[in-house]
């Protein structure tokens, strides 16, 4: 079993998550077995505006731990990243952070989105 | 409005370009407009078989158009989404988010400024060059527009009035038709950009925007920047 565990900028209580990674996809947004869905498939909501598509920053989380069973970023999600605010070097989409072996993820959800400024 | 706030919007129209693609012109309560940076979307939140299905769909008009606020899309033939707004008619109403995404053009640019369009990609591109051609920049605004059929040419009359009325706007076809009105190159975008703007000159100051469905807007990303264009030069949105 694989565990991810969810805390926030806000200060809401965390949450954690237990699951089969052999049963993702969980639902139908973000990348199978990504964070994104295994958040929406047990019923935690996560920003993502584009659908979990790559197309915005909203799903932007922090890992505080458990990088390693994650995969790498790929050059779509560092594009975005590179205008998400707070970006930290541990800093990735929810969207496209897939969990590649058992083991446990801390994630920060942050507070802001630069996805809020209009011109 | 916020962004995150969830705000309704009525269907004030809809036209249709081709059997499978068309724009719905929404309207806000109280005749209150939308604040959004050209290229921007809106996150629709559509009740699809008893869930809330979360979809993007790029802001086709601009921000400083009076009246409804567009947004164009495909059929898609797997997709709930698009299936969902297809069965909508005028005088319903949506939900959403928004405006939302970093796709965008905000301000007069500052160097040639190349667009490449692949299908529907032209959605959030036409106010981006918009845009671009309002803010009076010395520099050129060139765009490729690729459809596979000619009849999937959007916003056609309005790109070649572009033409006539901006001395530094010029507009590519690309694709397999022909047409008796237009002037099209035959081949792909790829292969067009590889000669026109990789292997015809060492200049590396142009400013790409990229929009598509697919593998080919990561393809074009891969051979600008692999040409010595600026990270941060080339910008794109893959759907």
């Amino acid at each position: 079993m694989a565990k991810l565990r969810v805390t926030y900028e806000t200060g809401d209580p965390e949450k954690v998550i237990e699951f089969d990674l052999d049963k993702a996809p969980f639902q139908h947004d973000g990348q199978p077995g990504s964070i994104l869905d295994i958040m929406l498939g047990h019923e935690i909501s996560l920003e993502h505006a584009c659908g979990g598509n790559c197309a915005c920053t909203t799903c932007h989380v922090i890992v505080k731990s458990g990088m390693t069973n994650l995969s790498e970023n790929e050059e779509a999600e560092d594009d975005l990243l590179d205008r998400a605010p707070g970006l930290t070097p541990t800093s990735r989409l929810g969207c496209q952070a897939v969990f590649e072996k058992d083991g446990e993820v801390t994630i920060l959800v942050p507070r802001y989105t630069i996805n809020q400024q209009v011109g | 409005m916020d962004s995150r706030q969830v705000s309704e919007a009525i269907i004030d129209r809809i036209v249709e370009h081709n059997s499978d693609t068309r724009s719905l012109f929404l309207r806000f309560p109280n005749d209150q407009r939308l604040n959004f940076i050209p290229g921007q979307f809106l996150s629709l939140q559509l009740p699809v078989a008893g869930k809330i299905l979360t979809r993007p769909y790029s802001i086709a008009s601009n921000p400083e158009d009076r009246g409804p606020l567009e947004i164009c899309f495909n059929l898609v033939p797997e997709g709930q989404g698009s299936h969902y707004l297809f069965s909508l008619g005028a005088g319903d109403s949506v939900t959403f988010t928004g405006p939302w995404g970093t796709f965008v053009l905000g301000q007069a640019p500052s160097a040639e400024c190349i667009f490449l369009a692949d299908g529907i990609g032209i959605v959030p591109i036409r106010p981006m060059i918009h845009r671009a051609l309002k803010s009076h920049s010395q520099f050129a605004v060139r765009l490729l527009y690729h459809v596979a059929r000619e009849y999937e040419l959007l916003y056609r009359t309005e790109l070649e009035a572009w033409t006539q009325q901006h001395v530094q706007f010029s507009l590519e076809l690309l694709g397999g038709y022909t047409s008796d009105r237009l002037s099209t190159v035959q081949g792909s975008l790829l292969e067009y950009v590889e000669d026109q703007y990789v292997k015809r000159d060492e200049d590396r100051s142009r400013h790409f925007y990229i929009c598509g469905v697919g593998s080919q807007v990561t393809q074009l990303r891969d051979l600008l920047r692999g040409a010595g264009y600026q990270r941060r030069a080339v910008v794109y949105e893959k759907w």
